[in-house]
């Protein structure tokens, strides 16, 4: 898998402030790729970078091995974080007029809004001026503006922001949509369950600097495990593995059980805590180890205050 | 050329699709006509302002109302002349004879009125029919403090009507004393007329006291050299100086106006049109298809194009009325001003001037926009940028006095200023060199503005800077 975009030692200061600093990453062509990080991370001047709307203090963005030139640029689709559209143009109007900006020729460019607006429901409304439309749907033409002139690599700066459950969703289709036709996506964002079922690698930053690069996997690794277990009668499970290193916590009490939770740190598996349990006979009724996710890999690796800025 | 293109269109049809051009189209020639002739309209649909007149001497009483007479038969006078420069020209000595040799204004009026029935039957339907201005009444009282009551709206004379003012006329050891009442107090023009009229009386009296008779004194009144104003320039070979030759000037200052409010109102579209685009958070979008300056460019053709789209049409209106009047009004006050506007170094350097001054303030209030965050922020943002454009105003009346003083000639070569002073001065044998040399100063200076406006845009839209703060 060839790379479709690189960043080498990104750096943006505003004045004193530095926004990113020495940010090194790289994106594969065709794979779906999440920048995560708390608010004020530097997400959106990443983007802003790559984009070439902002230019960095220091270091280079290459698009397919060149450097962002107009040219360039045609291939690259963009949805800002602060995104709008011309309110008296209608939707159909604004995306040919944003494909047609990015080089596509009149009649393509108004064919290709037909059939991306009837694709996603609003056929019957695309001559309707936008100020009409509810946030949800001007956020959906502003997608579609950002795709409408078939651009090999697409950005989209926190694209679920602002959307209900449902065109959260609808939008999380039409980004597997845009990778399975072969395009490179990107997107920032700082809630962590999208980029955990879309992403095939994360970036993630804090601070203006990287944190972690890899795959959804490697991260959850890198997070700790735990395990929720049951035991009958009064047996001190958490006194019996404390020992063995173990860090259990009493959980409540029910019919007479006693639940427990378990954080497995260190690199620690769940089939060596159920090893431990055996060997001090703790009489258990329940065992059931617990995925980590990508929220407790974020923690793990940039810090709690850093994560409830994420949440925030 | 095709981003700026498809930006400057867009605009284009922004602006052209809102119902503020169609209204500033359709009713910008209504307001300057409505300006032009309701004044006229208004004082001719008036009705005549009441006077009365209370003087110790009956003879006194007479000479003022008589005065009065005079004036309306004057103004009479006046009307029919501009109707015949219009209407009937060649009819205009033998009807303006006959109107001078009927004995009072009534038979003057119907005098000229035959005269142009039987010459020049077509013209009649516009044969002015106007009032006095002012109508002598009998006063309700002989008593200057009697009348307060009814000059300051109190009570109001037996028909009903209003009293406007009231003349008396007292006697006191050295002369004549005129006072004038009436509760409007900026005019005075009644105090003029009878005040003209007792001093020339006074004057006869005292000229009958050294054996001169009356028309003997009317004649020594009416002495006058002749003037003549002339031109030494040899682009004016007759020399002498009409109201043709200093058209231009009159229409220069009006064209001045024009272009400054013209250039005013376009650049705060732009400025206005730059907040409107950051508040709608698209110029992200836009700036990774465009440069800030192609987008910059775009916006000031956009709105150029808006411009002249409107000059078009008001243009073409403009030209064909001025036109006609310059052809048809011929020797007329009107005929003349309207060739002054036509004059063709004033309206190259009208149109050089416009493109210019618009291409200047509109990238200088571009930058304004770029560095505001909302309206209000522009508003005080304005305030300076109205300063800026308020300079070269301030130059237009010592240019009207002397178009080619050194503070003028000096000032047109500054080229915030040139727009201006390149009009002011064209009337006044301004060369067609200068006119090019203005031009590409300015066009010059615009190239200047426009890449530094773009810097200022760039790091007023791109890097967030504002004249309140600096995000990071």
């Amino acid at each position: 898998m060839d790379t479709a975009l690189e960043a080498e030692g990104l750096t943006k200061r505003f004045g004193a402030c530095s926004a990113v600093e020495d940010l090194s990453f790289e994106v594969k062509r065709g794979e779906i790729y999440g920048v995560l990080g708390p608010n004020g991370a530097g997400k959106s001047s990443t983007m802003r970078m790559l984009v070439g709307v902002l230019h960095p203090s220091a270091g280079r963005v290459t698009i397919n091995g060149a450097h962002l030139t107009r040219e360039v640029l045609r291939g690259v689709g963009y949805l800002p974080e602060e995104r709008g559209l011309y309110r008296n143009m209608s939707a159909r109007s604004a995306i040919a007029y944003l494909a047609r900006l990015k080089g596509l020729p009149s009649r393509k460019a108004h064919k290709r809004a037909d059939e991306l607006l009837t694709a996603q429901g609003l056929g019957k409304v695309r001559r309707r001026k936008i100020k009409t439309y509810s946030k949800g749907m001007a956020q959906k033409v502003q997608v579609l503006a950002a795709v409408a002139h078939e651009p090999d690599i697409i950005i989209l700066d926190e694209p679920f922001a602002g959307l209900d459950p449902v065109n959260q969703r609808g939008l999380e289709d039409l980004i597997r949509a845009q990778a399975a036709a072969g395009r490179t996506v990107l997107f920032s964002t700082h809630v962590m369950e999208h980029a955990e079922r879309l992403c095939d690698r994360i970036l993630l930053i804090n601070g203006g600097r990287k944190a972690f690069e890899g795959s959804v996997s490697e991260a959850l690794a890198l997070a700790p495990s735990v395990a929720m277990l049951e035991t009958d009668g009064d047996f001190d499970l958490a006194a019996a593995l404390a020992a063995r290193g173990f860090n259990i916590v009493a959980d409540g009490q029910e019919h007479g059980s006693h639940r427990w939770h378990a954080r497995l740190e260190n690199g620690v598996g769940s089939r060596q805590l159920l090893s431990a349990c055996v060997e001090v006979a703790a009489p258990l009724s329940l065992f059931e180890p617990a995925r980590a996710s990508l929220h407790e890999a974020f923690v793990a690796l940039v810090g709690g205050d850093a994560a409830r800025k994420a949440v925030e | 050329m095709g981003a700026i293109s498809l930006i400057a269109r867009r605009d284009y049809f922004a602006y052209i699709g809102a119902w503020g051009f169609w209204a500033s189209l359709l009713l910008a020639p209504l307001i300057l006509a409505a300006l032009t002739v309701g004044p006229l309209f208004l004082s001719r649909t008036e009705p005549p302002r009441l006077l009365a007149i209370l003087a110790e001497r009956p003879s006194d009483a007479a000479l003022a109302a008589q005065a009065f007479a005079d004036d309306a038969r004057d103004r009479f006078w006046r009307d029919i002349s501009s109707y015949l420069d219009t209407a009937a020209p060649s009819q205009k000595q033998a009807t303006l004879a006959a109107f001078d040799a009927a004995p009072d204004r009534r038979a003057a009026i119907a005098a000229a009125r035959a005269v142009i029935e039987r010459r020049a039957p077509q013209a009649l339907s516009n044969f002015p029919a106007p009032s006095p201005r002012y109508l002598v009444v009998p006063a309700p009282s002989s008593n200057i403090s009697d009348l307060r009551g009814y000059l300051d709206g109190q009570r109001t004379l037996p028909d009903g009507r209003a009293l406007y003012g009231a003349i008396n006329i007292r006697r006191t050891a050295t002369g004549p004393a005129i006072e004038y009442w009436s509760a409007n107090l900026s005019h005075q023009e009644p105090l003029a007329i009878v005040r003209e009229a007792v001093r020339t009386a006074m004057r006869r009296e005292v000229l009958a006291q050294h054996g001169v008779d009356r028309a003997e004194s009317d004649r020594l009144d009416a002495l006058e050299p002749q003037t003549q104003q002339f031109d030494p320039r040899p682009s004016a070979p007759q020399g002498r100086i009409t109201l043709r030759q200093r058209a231009p000037f009159y229409a220069a200052i009006l064209l001045s106006f024009i272009l400054w409010s013209v250039v005013f109102s376009t650049a705060n579209m732009l400025l206005n049109g730059v907040i409107e685009e950051k508040s709608n958070k698209i110029l992200d979008t836009l700036l990774t298809s465009v440069t800030p300056l192609e987008l910059l460019v775009g916006k000031l053709l956009g709105v150029a194009a808006v411009s002249a789209t409107l000059f078009l049409v008001w243009g073409a209106l403009g030209g064909v009325l001025l036109n006609a009047a310059a052809l048809r009004m011929g020797d007329s006050m009107l005929g003349q001003v309207a060739a002054g506007f036509l004059d063709p170094r004033l309206l190259a350097a009208f149109l050089i001037g416009f493109v210019a001054g618009y291409l200047i303030y509109g990238a200088i209030f571009l930058a304004f926009g770029a560095l505001c965050e909302s309206i209000q922020e522009a508003q005080t943002a304005l305030g300076v940028a109205t300063l800026i454009m308020a300079l070269p105003m301030m130059l237009i009346a010592p240019a009207l006095d002397n178009p080619n003083a050194p503070l003028i000639e000096a000032a047109s070569w500054v080229p915030l200023f040139t727009p201006f002073m390149l009009l002011m001065r064209a009337p006044a044998g301004l060369g067609w060199a200068e006119i090019v040399g203005m031009g590409a100063l300015m066009f010059g200076f615009a190239a200047l503005v426009l890449w530094l406006a773009s810097r200022v845009f760039h790091a007023g839209v791109v890097d967030q800077m504002s004249l309140a703060r600096r995000k990071t």
